[in-house]
């Protein structure tokens, strides 16, 4: 599958070199993609320099930002896959919960068919890395996994051997990558959110 | 583009009745999906039996949505010379696009490049309804909209009217959508933030 690009930047460039390099790129853009970038120039440089934390791995393949990690992994459908997926889907009326809160790292995921049916689309943004995300759908739940991906042409199976390579050779690391909260790991936002109830509830108190 | 299905399941079928459906499906599916779907099977029912009551809606014109969170899914054909610009940006940026943090509705968001660099994924998990994100993207980030989407076929200008069916038309709707905090906002993650801060901090100067 394509494009298995490395997402590190090469960090020996300077900003000034690299803003010229894409001046040049941009010489053949669209009038209104060369205004944009003469408009932004100014906050792009001061960006660039002010260096806001770099994505990096998240291990085997895929971009993490502080904490939070993505997965995109795009397969071709099996014979009949689409049209079993989609009502499993439907059976849920499309909200994973259930399932996916059981995961305990899952922050949010999405499964997009296109092509004409033929390709999906299974994307996710997770705490921390690829590896261990992965064993925890398989602890946690390989039949839903199962019940799935059966519907992606050539998966082996939760619990084969094959099943990590199966889905490496499918991901696609994303080249940009941005969160909200970068610190925040799934565990960490329901301990805030307890916190909040509690001093909204004394201060409810406090206030009658 | 792909598949524009409506995200929306059909409410008049009962979950019985959507169960069997499913099971006639997987009739022909691998022998390992069969199974996880009988193993899954119990704890489906009752979820779907839920998803009736919590299942995705729409966020709006077109995508969906669960309890206060959308996603955004664009697949486009990258114009000429568009893969090789985006990318120079993007590794100008360390891969970190934190001009999202201006939009103040984005949860987080992906760029990746897909066959062989011909078409391109954008996709986002953003708050609340279509519209007024896409006009919150035009008024708060629009230099850098447009240095962006210039690298797709036909992207008309985030000025211009056409600007919204221009993403229409590349969006796909997910079919299966997961939060695992469909009730926070960016804005309320940020505040329950604060507020945890502030106590631990008070709890601190007390323990003193």
């Amino acid at each position: 599958m394509a494009t298995q690009t490395l997402t590190k930047p090469q960090q020996s460039q300077n900003v000034e070199q690299k803003i010229q390099q894409f001046r040049e790129l941009f010489a053949d853009a669209p009038e209104l993609g060369k205004k944009a970038l003469e408009n932004a120039l100014h906050e792009l440089k001061s960006q660039a320099s002010d260096l806001p934390p770099p994505v990096e791995s998240a291990g085997r393949v895929g971009a993490r930002l502080g904490k939070v990690s993505e997965l995109t992994i795009i397969v071709p459908l099996a014979p009949g896959g689409a049209k079993r997926l989609r009502a499993f889907l439907r059976l849920l009326g499309g909200n994973l919960s259930q399932g996916a809160d059981k995961v305990g790292t899952l922050h949010t995921m999405r499964f997009v068919f296109f092509d004409n049916d033929t390709r999906l689309l299974f994307a996710t943004a997770f705490d921390g890395d690829w590896d261990a995300y992965i064993d925890d759908f398989v602890a946690k739940i390989p039949d839903y996994l199962d019940v799935i991906d059966s519907a992606w042409e050539g998966w082996p199976g939760i619990r084969s051997p094959g099943a990590k390579d199966y889905l490496i050779k499918h991901q696609i690391t994303a080249e940009g990558w941005y969160v909200a909260y970068p610190d925040l790991t799934v565990a960490e936002i329901k301990r805030l959110q307890r916190i909040g109830k509690a001093v909204d509830e004394f201060l409810d108190k406090v206030g009658t | 583009m792909a598949t524009q299905t409506p995200t929306r399941p059909e409410q008049d079928q009962s979950v019985e009745q959507k169960v069997q459906q499913v099971r006639k499906l997987y009739s022909d599916a691998p022998e390992l999906a069969k199974k996880a779907l009988e193993n899954a099977l119990p704890g489906l029912m009752s979820q779907a039996a839920e998803a009736q009551a919590s299942q995705s809606e729409s966020a709006g014109r077109i995508g969906i949505r669960l309890g206060t969170i959308s996603e955004l899914t664009v697949i486009a054909p990258f114009a000429p010379g568009g893969a090789q610009r985006l990318r120079a940006i993007l590794r100008l940026l360390h891969g970190n696009f934190s001009a999202g943090t201006k939009v103040g509705t984005l949860h987080n968001m992906r760029f990746v490049f897909l066959d062989n660099d011909t078409k391109f994924l954008f996709a986002t998990a953003y708050d609340g309804q279509w519209d007024p994100y896409i006009e919150d993207f035009a008024t708060k980030i629009p230099d850098e909209m447009d240095i962006i989407f210039s690298a797709f076929e036909g992207w008309p200008g985030i000025r211009s009217p056409k600007v919204k069916d221009w993403i229409v038309e590349h969006q796909i709707p997910a079919e299966g959508w997961f939060v695992a905090y469909p009730d926070l906002t960016v804005a309320e993650t940020g505040r329950v933030k604060r507020v945890a801060k502030a106590v631990e901090e008070f709890l601190d100067k007390v323990g003193n």
